[in-house]
């Protein structure tokens, strides 16, 4: 299977990786004691079956018989642990390693204090416990990420950035097969535990390539898959019925909104916020990418939960914003242009395509109730100094990329307090709630679904309602894929999931001499059919 | 090759190129002070209803908006004209900057070439570079004192005329001021540009005067510097000398009108390159502040869809080219003009 | 003689130093941190707190400038191991020692990368300096022979619309046409073999090289009408040599000495990476490098682009002006 993508992927060590392309790799070269399932729940996979004690502080993982690495050397127990010591040690930069804080000994193994982590223990060959200082209902999502899963004996127990990764996935990685920057071969794992899988013999990602030679690939045959379609190509292929069907939406794992600075004038005033999260006309932002975007009107997006009409989120709501700004002192009167806040709000933008328009398409909506933004064009490594320092930006477009899909992924870094950081902050918006700060510690606890539910949506109104972010939309991806291309389904959490996936070979001879693709080609490239 | 030779106005005048290029130039100069006045649109408005098609692409050149509408459904028409006066004003006044610059560090180099200069007493330059060694090997509170001990040994050899103190190797303006233009040049533009923009912090006009100012006249320095060379063997400036007239008199009454030709003509490549420069900023990201036009910024918006919405790209493109061409044209006008031997 | 030569030398060893040393303060200067750069923007402070450590930019400014200058050049063993901590990032030749630090993105040694970087615009410079040379001798003899007819004016107008026309726009024109419409090259990138790395060459040298070629040939042209008019030419002339020996022999000779200035200035300055051309081409090769390491404030990336940009501009004016010296008195033999 022929993938390509414009970005390039830094490394493939699981413990030490932070960008999402060489997420995809991952998945595929590294299995874990748990991974989520079709339908984002967290499954067994490395393990046979899991037990969690009631109350949530033990978890025992049984191996299944029989696992074997890439190399061939058998997966136990010790590999496990050792594969956890390994990614949380001190030396290791691993930028997850906080997301594993609850297990027991973490604090001492980390800083260096003790020579391993005690709150995992082997028992037996094929017996993991893993034993926390309280309960985390987070956990599992985490431990199912790529961070901790199990590498080769070859990697060690300390971080080394010359070793070829190997792993217990359905596809490996041997030596000479990544050229960086260019491109990236995994083959078969025939020791893979799944019998039969994965059906394809290998994947490959070319890197560095451009949407629009993916495009011209694809309708020559050379690509099996893009995700990277331009605006105007996605539009054209969207509207072409056969095209259409070949798409799949990525779920929305994104979010974005403007980000306001509760500890600056004007957005300490909190019905200046609200003001803002009304004003802001959703759809308009939408129209910029239609094809990709979806209005954000609330913090947890369609991922997690099925839509709810009655949800009071952040709504588009003109008269509403100018109630709110004269409530909060700064009357504006539309007709006249009179009024609203005298001083200009700086908003400091970086140069990525989206961000700019969207930028320039708040000045012209916060102009209808009276604020005056100006823009201020900085790179990206210059606009996360300055937002994330106290005291420094008014107002900056924000946005959280899910690091494991949890609820409290999308607060506890971003509106709790205990984020707050004077030179470093995740909570961009200095935004403190000690209501909303005890909910999400008793949320992160709570072990019973349907309650935590009923938390984190409370937890979601209380920040639409006190705005220190104005929602706009969640970004989806869409990926196209060859008409041969059998048994892809958009998995919830990871992108571009094809370990169950296989070209069917005699579909492609057929299409190819019915001319169904050629037809469609010409159809995409804009000549009559 | 007297820049006020009356005849050379004639000769300006009668050149085919240098009209064309007039005419071209007059004719953007007009667009960009009458154009904004009667485009009708406003720059900076987005049309959701008529600048937007049902995929949220920019709309077509139409009726309403003359040149179709820009990735934020803006009309392009007005955003050119506007923009022709923001990339006007940046090429004048950065090219007057960088020619200023140019001019006066090129004159001077090339009148003080092989110069005695100064001299710098070894005593320092032993100190500076032992200091920064000591700085290197970990020591920078040694390496301080060595700096100062060795610099105030120097200064007070040079000031009391003590010979052992004060001996060492020469140095002229030229060297400094050349080597200076070496390191200019070879230093990474975007960086500088970056620089800028962090100290200056503001991305506003000013920024990019300064920013293109200050980084375009070491071309021109070395080219004045080359003419210098030239004239400061003429026989009035040798006069000049001889009969003792200040070295800053020399230098304005004599050399400056000597070389003004070749900066004149240098000066009208400048603007268009500048105007270039504005652009490749802009597409860098470090440009002017959205939502201001600017040409170069239309062409960094118009590169991602060109293919669906060419005439994004293709307005400021041609606006670009059509403004470059004519300065161009004008400056090789003006060059053949002063120096008919290459006709 | 050798004196001038050496003082060159001294001075270009200054330049490159001082350079080199002010990229490093303004790097620094700037307001931004390269180790949230590489832990991401959704890590924990306290994450990106170690990264910081690891990178070692918790230590005083001074004391990276000076690691770095140390590690510049410095002895060791002979052939070190990659994974050897302290001289795994160095390029040995025998006991001396290069070395230029890991990227902080790439977590790779700023040498390998380098290494593997340069023949990428090594060929594009070469490729397009070439076109320019062949182009601009070419039409420039040519229109210089044919002054005041048709050929002449259009070829001065087509070179006046190639210096003014801005190279970005070229280039996506170029694209467009060869690449999206007709589809005979590659959009943008490298490719994987060495035919692919002829064939992907063709459209950004293309880009690069117009401005060149217009401008060399403008530049061939005003040489070769200006020494026209010289003596030796007329004496040739008279002596009832052909037209075509009149122009190679006595006239490209004469008006090769500022071309070849011209050519090795180029070939200098395009070492360091013509960014807007790689960027557009996805060209791998330096300037795109030097571009996303200064967003990504990769600083040992940085300083490496910036060591060998400089070096390669300051090197390119010493051959320069030596050949130009070496050229001189031998045209004057040649008459």
């Amino acid at each position: 299977m022929r993938l390509a993508s414009f970005a390039d992927i830094r490394t493939l060590d699981p413990a030490v990786t932070s960008d999402a392309l060489a997420a995809e790799a991952l998945e595929l070269m590294f299995a874990g004691l748990v991974d989520f399932d079709a339908q984002g729940k967290v499954a067994p996979d490395l393990a046979e079956r899991f037990e969690v004690s009631p109350d949530g502080t033990d978890y025992r993982f049984v191996l299944r018989a029989g696992l074997v690495f890439h190399d061939g050397s058998p997966l136990t127990a010790d590999d496990v642990k050792r594969s956890i010591e390994r990614s949380l040690a001190p030396d290791t930069p691993n930028s997850f390693a906080s997301f594993y804080d609850r297990i027991a000994g973490f604090e001492d193994f980390t800083t260096g204090k003790a020579p391993h982590l005690d709150g995992v223990t082997v028992g037996g060959r094929f017996v993991v416990s893993i034993r926390l200082r309280e309960p985390d209902a987070t956990f599992l999502s985490a431990l199912a990420m790529h961070s901790l899963r199990p590498v080769c004996p070859s990697a060690g127990d300390k971080y080394d950035p010359t070793w070829l990764p190997c792993g217990a996935g359905p596809f490996k990685l041997v030596a000479g097969n990544w050229d960086r920057g260019r491109s990236l071969l995994l083959l078969r794992h025939d020791g893979y535990h799944r019998p039969g899988e994965p059906y394809l013999d290998a994947v490959q990602w070319s890197y560095g390539m451009n949407g629009v030679t993916q495009r011209f690939k694809l309708e020559a045959g050379e690509l099996d898959g893009t995700r990277e379609l331009s605006l105007a190509d996605t539009a054209r292929f969207m509207r072409d019925p056969r095209w259409k069907a070949l798409g799949d939406y990525d779920s929305a794992r994104s979010i974005s909104a403007e980000g306001m600075n509760v500890e600056m004038p004007p957005f300490d005033n909190v019905e200046v916020r609200r003001a803002v999260a009304n004003a802001l006309d959703r759809d308009q932002y939408r129209l910029l990418r239609a094809a990709n975007l979806e209005a954000l009107t609330r913090v947890l997006s369609r991922s997690f939960r099925d839509e709810d009409p009655a949800f009071p989120g952040q709504k588009h709501d003109l008269a509403a914003a100018l109630e709110h700004m004269a409530r909060a002192g700064f009357p504006y009167d539309p007709t006249t242009g009179q009024g609203g806040y005298p001083k200009t709000i700086v908003y400091v933008v970086y140069k990525q395509g989206l961000i700019e328009l969207t930028g320039q398409l708040l000045q012209q909506q916060l102009a209808r109730i009276g604020l005056r933004v100006e823009l201020k064009v900085v790179s990206y490594s210059t606009y996360l100094s300055l937002t994330k320092r106290r005291g420094t930006t008014t107002m900056a477009p924000e946005g959280w990329q899910e690091d494991f899909p949890d609820a409290s992924d999308f607060f506890d870094p971003l509106f709790a307090s205990s984020a707050i950081n004077d030179e470093d902050s995740n909570n961009t918006s200095f935004y403190r709630n000690p209501v909303l700060d005890e909910l999400l510690v008793r949320g992160r606890k709570e072990l019973d679904p349907a309650t935590r539910k009923r938390m984190y949506d409370e937890a979601d109104a209380m920040v639409c309602a006190d705005a220190p972010w104005a929602l706009t939309y969640a970004y989806r991806s869409w990926t196209l894929h060859q008409p041969y291309v059998r048994g892809f389904v958009p998995h919830p959490v990871w992108s571009e999931y094809v370990a169950k996936s296989w070209l069917d070979r005699a579909a492609t001879a057929v299409a190819s001499r019915s001319g169904v693709l050629r037809d469609v080609r010409y159809a995409a490239g804009g000549a009559p059919p | 090759m007297n820049f006020l030779d009356p005849r050379a106005k004639g000769r300006f005048l009668r050149h085919r190129g240098a009209r064309v290029g007039l005419v071209l130039v007059g004719l953007i100069v007009v667009f960009a002070v009458v154009a904004p006045l009667f485009a009708g649109q406003d720059p900076l408005h987005s049309d959701f209803a008529a600048g937007a098609t049902v995929d949220g692409l920019p709309a077509a050149p139409s009726g309403v908006h003359w040149l179709g509408t820009d990735r934020l459904y803006r009309d392009v028409f007005a955003r050119l004209a506007y923009g022709a006066r923001i990339s006007l004003l940046v090429g004048v006044v950065a090219t007057v900057i960088a020619t200023i610059i140019g001019a006066a560090v090129g004159i001077v180099a090339g009148y003080y070439e092989g110069s005695d200069g100064v001299r710098i007493p070894w005593v320092s330059v032993t100190g500076l570079v032992l200091g920064l060694v000591t700085l290197v090997l970990g020591h920078p509170q040694a390496a301080m004192i060595l700096v100062f001990v060795s610099a105030a040994i120097g200064l007070a050899g040079v000031l009391q005329s003590i010979e052992p103190l004060r001996a060492g190797p020469r140095l002229d303006a030229d060297t400094a001021l050349m080597r200076l233009v070496d390191v200019g040049l070879s230093f990474p533009f975007l960086l500088l540009v970056m620089a800028l923009g962090a100290a200056l912090d503001k991305t506003s006009v000013t920024t990019i005067f300064l920013t293109l100012g200050l980084t375009g006249w070491l071309g021109t320095a070395r080219i004045v510097r080359a003419k210098t060379l030239q004239v400061r063997n003429l026989e009035f400036v040798l006069a000049a000398r001889a009969l003792g007239r200040p070295t800053l008199a020399i230098l304005l009454r004599h050399i400056l009108p000597n070389v003004a030709g070749p900066l004149v003509v240098l000066a009208t490549a400048s603007v268009a390159q500048m105007i270039l420069a504005e652009s490749a900023l802009s597409y860098l990201g470090a440009g002017i502040a959205p939502p201001t036009p600017t040409w170069g910024h239309m062409l960094y918006e118009g590169q991602d869809n060109y293919t669906a919405a060419p005439w994004l790209l293709a307005a400021p493109a041609i606006s670009i080219l059509v403004t470059v061409l004519g300065f161009n044209l004008v400056g090789e006008g003006l060059r053949d003009a002063l120096d008919p031997r290459a006709q | 003689m050798m004196r001038r030569i050496g003082k060159r030398l001294l001075w270009a060893v200054f330049v490159i130093w001082a350079t080199v040393s002010l990229a490093f303060v303004v790097n620094n200067v700037l307001p931004s941190d390269p180790a949230r750069m590489v832990a991401g923007p959704q890590a924990r402070p306290k994450e990106v707190e170690k990264v910081r450590a690891q990178l070692g930019l918790n230590k005083p400014l001074y004391e990276q400038y000076g690691i770095f200058l140390r590690r510049l050049v410095h002895v060791g063993p002979t052939s070190p191991e990659a994974n050897d901590p302290v001289h795994g990032s160095c390029a040995a030749l025998g006991l001396l020692h290069f070395d230029l630090g890991t990227s902080y993105q790439q977590r790779r040694p700023v040498i390998t990368i380098l290494a593997e970087r340069l023949p990428r615009t090594l060929l594009l410079a070469v490729v397009a300096v070439l076109l320019q040379v062949l182009f601009g001798v070419s039409t420039g003899t040519l229109a210089a022979a044919k002054k005041r007819t048709w050929l002449d004016h259009g070829t001065v107008t087509a070179t006046l619309i190639g210096i003014s026309a801005p190279t970005f726009v070229l280039g996506l024109i170029l694209q467009y046409v060869f690449a999206h419409r007709l589809r005979w090259l590659p959009l943008d990138g490298y490719g994987l073999t060495a035919g692919e790395h002829l064939v992907s060459v063709v459209l950004p040298a293309l880009t690069l090289g117009i401005f060149g070629a217009a401008y060399y040939t403008r530049l061939v042209r005003d040489e070769l009408l200006g020494i026209e008019g010289q003596d030796h030419v007329r004496t040739a002339r008279a002596k009832g040599l052909s037209s075509f020996r009149v122009w190679t022999h006595h006239l490209l000779r004469n008006a090769l000495a500022p071309l070849v200035t011209v050519v090795g200035l180029d070939l200098g300055a395009l070492v360091g990476g013509a960014i807007v051309t790689e960027t557009l081409f996805r060209w791998p090769g330096i300037g795109a490098l030097s571009v996303t390491a200064l967003l990504d404030r990769d600083g040992p990336v940085i300083l490496g682009t910036v060591l060998l940009a400089s070096t390669s501009v300051v090197l390119s004016n010493l051959l320069v002006d030596a050949s130009y010296a070496l050229l001189d008195p031998r045209v004057r033999r040649g008459r």
